[in-house]
């Protein structure tokens, strides 16, 4: 059985070069294959395409993109140089995109525990109430909330925080442990509190009605017992893992239209900002740092599942 | 593997019966709050197609000796900086969301899945191969930051420029018939393809399980026996099996395509101005003079954003209770 | 039931301290972390800021002075082409000669200069005292570097040529073709000779410009790719601290050769909350008032209006046409498009009178300008006659307007644009947005029929857009205008040494483009800034010059 899992997770991770080799070749010819370059969106209004073609030289920018591949990809692999940041020129790829990532990752962290925080109590108070009309209007509730797109919350936050009630500034940021935070950290927050929720439910009911509850509840462990031990091992543990990495995707999109609103330096509003001005090589180790984290969180929730699910585990079927 | 699980005992309820899809259709209508999603979702939806006739200004139509005026008779819900209906605009915001849903809907969640995922379950070997690492690679991206990149490289090709053809322009040349362009399509295509691209692979996985499973059942084992063809086979025996996952899919995405589609317009690789979308709407209303002096111009569309996204939801919600037994 | 109660009330609690004990660890470690990635940043010093709100603002003694800024795209003045990164770069290097407020130029390295008669040869005299801040006496020398190094193919500097490549032998130096500029040669220690091939007044203009400014070989050529995270210049302030995205720190070189600047400290936030309402906290000294805020401060009777400046800026906003591109070859087309919109009334709405309606192309400011209209004005039934008598009555093709941008929407003004032609001339125009690259590259290709978009002067004087952006063969002639009797008074221009004779034929230049509607000019541009009391001499430029030196401020 472990076998099968150690031998499940070598093969899963020997995917992990071949998918960032395919991503990265595939963004670098999206990013150069759309019109205008980097040279031409730096130079503003200052037109004169005789100096550009220079500097495309210079670059390297004037060579067939496969030859270009090459040669960042070497550079990446033996000098873990990912090339120049035609906006911060004077700077290393990951020292401007450090900082930004501490920021988003915060951000994200504040984000998850309000999700958790109301959506497992949410979720199992209305499986308690299942059958009565508090369930599904609980449910329904911040049901509506996962409707609102975060573009539109984000706004709706602004006008009732900051206009109506003048608690926090309309927009900015004040650093990680401000006012200032109150609003992304709602807007990425509350849509996740329905999913949370209702898995939380969704757990908790069957798990309520599992056998090795009802042998428990047999044997006279009382009912809070029986919930702690039985019923929030079983399903909150796995519960969290799924959702944590399942909800790795709703944030990142979150956050890029979250800090691009909100003006909040996070790696959201950053790779953003990095397409629009055509910032290939930024735009390239973003994307490539999302796999990854893409990559793991999907693998450490696929292992969890297997390793946590009975059924799944004493079946022995890993794929 | 858990929601695969789930989906295979679908058809097996499904096989069981001899109309499932009538079933549960029947079931769906006896569901209250399906009935009120869908009640809501065709009204929009009758809006959106009408609107042309219903809307009592243009979108783009502008007075501005009319400038930020409150509701009023004339503007139910205000005029903006311009001195735009606010009801016009969102009314043909609501064409937008119509088009774009199912269109989207139409490729992304229903033909492509449909075809790979019955492909690469019931061919197998490389063409499965094939498909399902497209599909993993696709799924391992961040999407949105790919949708706007894409959407940044595409958009000129399409679209084109006053003095060269793009894709879109080439097309009309072809089929003779010129309108497209000045009707925006390009945008309402570039949205649904770079949606349809990543939405695909989801449903396909789905497809593909249920397809393998089905493919060593008696009943496709003893039509191949009879020397059926594949294409038979597929569409006689695999497909009325699939549908319920195929609907099941198509009804969740609708929220989330419509939502795409208002973040992309926002972010300025969606909807072009001056065509209406939602997102237009809602950038307009982020404003700190709309925030503080005219708050109808960002509740009004929002609340309609938020109704027609709920109403997505919950019927995507119920339908999936219907179709799939284990979560009832 | 009351089993169920007790369970629901207890997972509640349960899932609340759980929470809280994460919130404790997250806060508790995430303290640690941000001194972490400040270490890691390659920059130590602690700062007030970090952590809140602003406490240790009030330690800021006299002196300092702190204002919102933006992460400068390089500090190499070499490669620098844009305004954001020059602004710190004529604070921490120099150039042979700078501009004062007044935009005349003034010595600074070069203390002197002679002109030859024939106007071509410029002999700079440097100041003996010029220092590098590590203390190292300025030759003529480390001109030369600069000026080589910044034509170099490898700096990769796309202004270069147009700065520098006056000098004789200067593009052999940037197609290289050689090591050296044959135009440039040191005649002594402090003694420079720059010849150039014609005799051009404004070339002085051209080397205020940070392309020419000087840099210290030593350290460039010690870490070519780094070395801008702590430039060793010759300007009046060194660059102290730069955390990217959080805050740049400049500091007086009391040692520099015109004197120790009188401001000590020049504090530049780079992120952080709504800027107004950190200036009403006293956070910053001084600070621009977006749209949105514009009516509160310039309501007399609110508090901050007495703080509130407006500072024209030189540069315009218009609508190009490109006049080989139908239907905007035909010159009444153009002034029918001109003549259909009502420019004043856009101002006044869409944009809430925050900036005046252009008077011409030449923007205030620049010699040359006249408060005087000289644009057509808004008179729609002549619009329509001269639509009418055009070669394109009642057949216009489709016209696409574009403009550079991302978003939803476009600006205000544009939309509001396109609806008085549909309005007064019933020609629907569509909008096409475009990335800034792209948008700018298919202009110079010429694929747009038409297009919104706006100039900034690079240095004040009207060559700087009449020659640059109408010569018929200029790289940048966007609207692709070709007039030979224009050609022929541009290069008149060129090389009048009698200023009001250049000037009149500028403006008799300006005065034709605008008859034959070449461009709408659509608006000047204006900052709107508030600035405390206690600030004095700080004066806001219209273009990129160093401001900081004679700054006071006392609290």
């Amino acid at each position: 059985m472990t076998d099968g899992l150690a031998a499940y997770i070598v093969r899963r991770l020997l995917f992990v070069p071949i998918t960032l080799l395919i991503v990265s070749l595939a963004t670098f010819y999206i990013t150069r294959w759309g019109p205008g370059d980097p040279v031409s969106v730096y130079s503003g209004q200052f037109r004169d395409e005789e100096a550009f073609d220079r500097v495309r030289h210079q670059y390297g920018l004037d060579k067939p993109i496969i030859q270009q591949y090459g040669i960042w990809l070497r550079d990446v692999v033996t000098d873990g140089d990912f090339g120049v940041s035609f906006r911060y020129r004077d700077r290393d790829i990951p020292e401007v995109i450090g900082p930004r990532i501490w920021v988003s990752a915060r951000l994200g962290l504040y984000a998850f525990i309000i999700t958790f925080l109301v959506g497992i109590p949410t979720g199992i108070y209305a499986a308690v109430r299942q059958g009565t009309w508090l369930d599904p209007v609980i449910i329904g509730f911040f049901l509506l909330f996962q409707s609102i797109p975060v573009v539109v919350a984000v706004p709706m936050l602004v006008m009732l925080f900051a206009v109506w009630l003048d608690w926090v500034p309309p927009g900015g940021f004040d650093g990680l442990v401000s006012r200032s935070m109150l609003i992304p950290t709602l807007a990425l927050s509350v849509p996740g509190i329905a999913g949370v929720a209702r898995l939380a439910r969704t757990a908790t009911l069957s798990t309520l009605h599992d056998d090795f509850v009802r042998t428990a509840r047999a044997k006279g462990l009382d009912e809070a017992t029986v919930v702690f031990r039985h019923v929030a091992r079983n399903s909150v543990v796995p519960l969290m893992t799924t959702v944590v990495g399942l909800s790795l995707v709703g944030l990142i999109e979150g956050a890029l239209f979250t800090e691009t609103l909100l003006g909040i330096p996070g790696i959201g509003s950053f790779i953003y900002e990095a397409v629009r001005s055509q910032d290939y090589n930024v735009v390239l180790a973003v994307v490539l740092l999302i796999t990854v984290a893409f990559m793991v969180a999907n693998l450490v929730v696929d292992v969890a599942l297997i390793a946590l699910d009975p059924r799944v585990r004493d079946s022995g079927s890993v794929r | 593997m858990v929601l695969a699980a789930a989906y295979s005992q679908v058809s097996e309820a499904a096989v069981r019966t001899d109309s499932p899809m009538g079933r549960a259709l029947r079931r769906l209508l006896r569901k209250r709050v399906a009935v009120a999603c869908l009640a809501v979702i065709l009204t929009f939806y009758t809006v959106g197609a009408l609107a042309a006739w219903i809307a009592p200004y243009g979108y783009a139509e502008q007075n501005l000796d009319a400038s930020f005026e409150g509701p009023s008779l004339h503007h139910p819900f205000g005029t903006d900086r311009n001195g735009r209906d606010t009801l016009s605009r969102t009314i043909f915001a609501t064409r937008t969301t119509l088009v774009v849903t199912l269109a989207t809907v139409a490729t992304g969640s229903i033909l492509l899945p449909l075809t790979l995922g019955m492909l690469a379950g019931y061919r197998r070997g490389p063409i499965d191969s094939v498909i399902m690492r497209v599909g993993e690679i696709l799924a391992s991206l961040p999407g949105l930051p790919m949708l706007v990149l894409i959407s940044v490289a595409l958009r000129p090709r399409f679209a084109g420029s006053a003095t060269q053809e793009g894709w879109v322009e080439k097309f009309e040349d072809w089929i003779g018939w010129h309108g497209l362009t000045s009707s925006g399509f390009a945008d309402y295509f570039i949205i649904f393809f770079v949606l349809s691209l990543f939405g695909w692979v989801g449903g396909a996985r789905l497809i593909r399980t249920q397809v393998l499973t089905m493919r060593g059942s008696e009943h496709v084992l003893a039509a191949e026996a009879c020397g059926a063809g594949t294409l038979r086979i597929l569409f006689r025996h695999l497909l009325p099996n699939v549908m319920p996952l195929v609907i099941v899919g198509a009804s969740a995405s609708l929220g989330a395509i419509a939502t795409s589609e208002i973040g992309l317009t926002f972010l300025g690789v969606g909807i072009q101005p001056p065509h209406p979308s939602f997102g237009a709407l809602i950038t307009d209303g982020a404003s700190r003079t709309v925030l503080e002096n005219h708050p109808q111009l960002l509740l009004v569309p929002a609340a309609v954003v938020a109704t027609q996204i709920f109403a997505f939801n919950l019927l995507g919600d119920a339908v999936n209770d219907v179709l799939t037994p284990r979560a009832r | 039931m009351s089993n169920r109660l007790t369970l629901a009330v207890l997972g509640v609690a349960a899932a609340l301290i759980l929470a809280l004990a994460v919130v404790l660890i997250v806060v508790v470690a995430g303290g640690d972390g941000d001194k972490d990635t400040a270490g890691s940043g390659g920059a130590q010093t602690p700062s007030a800021s970090e952590d809140g709100n602003g406490n240790g603002d009030s330690e800021a003694g006299a002196g300092e002075l702190r204002l919102r800024g933006d992460d400068p795209l390089t500090l190499d003045p070499a490669t620098a082409q844009d305004a954001g990164s020059a602004f710190y770069i004529v604070e921490i290097f120099s150039g042979l000669v700078r501009l004062d407020k007044d935009l005349q130029v003034q010595p600074d390295l070069a203390e002197r200069w002679d002109i030859s008669p024939d106007g071509k040869t410029y002999t700079f005299h440097l100041n003996p005292d010029a220092t590098f801040h590590d203390g190292r006496l300025v030759t003529a020398e480390d001109v030369k570097y600069s000026f080589e190094r910044a034509l170099s193919g490898s700096t990769a500097s796309i202004v270069a040529e147009n700065f520098l490549g006056d000098i004789v032998g200067a593009k052999d130096v940037s197609r290289g073709r050689a090591e050296e500029v044959s135009g440039i040669s040191i005649a002594g220690d402090t003694t420079i000779e720059i010849t150039i091939d014609a005799p051009k007044p404004y070339f002085l203009y051209k080397l205020t410009y940070p392309t020419g400014f000087v840099v210290d070989r030593r350290q460039v050529e010690a870490n070519p790719r780094r070395w801008t995270n702590k430039p060793n210049g010759t300007g009046p302030y060194k660059l102290k601290e730069w955390r990217l995205g959080e805050e740049i720190v400049l500091e007086a070189y009391d040692k520099h050769y015109l004197g120790a600047p009188k401001l000590k400290t020049v504090r530049l936030e780079l992120s952080g909350g709504s800027a107004l309402i950190e200036y009403e906290d006293g956070n910053l000294d001084l600070t621009g008032v977006g749209l949105d805020d514009l009516p509160r401060v310039q309501d007399p009777s609110d508090d901050l209006n007495a703080e509130y400046h407006q500072v024209p800026r030189q540069s315009i906003d218009y609508i190009g046409f490109n006049t080989t591109a139908p239907p905007f070859d035909d010159e009444k087309v153009r002034q029918a498009f001109a003549l259909a919109v009502d420019r004043k009334k856009i101002a006044e709405v869409s944009l809430q009178g925050a900036i005046p309606t252009a008077t011409g192309i030449i923007p205030p400011g620049v010699p040359g300008f006249t408060s005087d209209d000289k644009t057509y004005g808004f008179d729609p039934n002549r619009a329509r006659e001269l639509l009418a008598e055009s070669s394109y009555a009642g057949d216009l093709p489709e016209i696409t307007m574009a403009e550079s941008g991302a978003g939803a929407t476009v600006g205000p003004t544009t939309e509001a644009i396109v609806q008085f032609w549909r309005e007064e001339l019933g020609v629907e125009v569509n909008i096409q947005q475009a990335e800034s690259g792209t948008f700018f590259s298919d202009i110079d290709q010429g694929r747009y029929q038409m297009f919104h978009i706006g100039w900034i002067m690079d240095y004040p004087d009207p060559e700087d857009v009449l020659d640059v952006l109408f010569y018929s063969t200029s790289k940048q002639n966007n609207t692709r205008y070709a007039n030979a009797e224009i050609d022929a008074m541009l290069e008149a221009a060129r090389v009048e040494q009698d200023s009001e004779a250049r000037l009149a034929t500028y403006q008799d230049v300006e005065k034709r483009l605008i008859e034959s509607a070449v461009w709408i000019p659509m608006f000047f541009d204006v900052a709107h800034v508030l600035v405390k009391p206690y600030v004095q001499g700080f004066e806001f430029p219209p273009m990129v010059i160093e401001r900081f030196r004679d700054v006071v401020v006392q609290r």
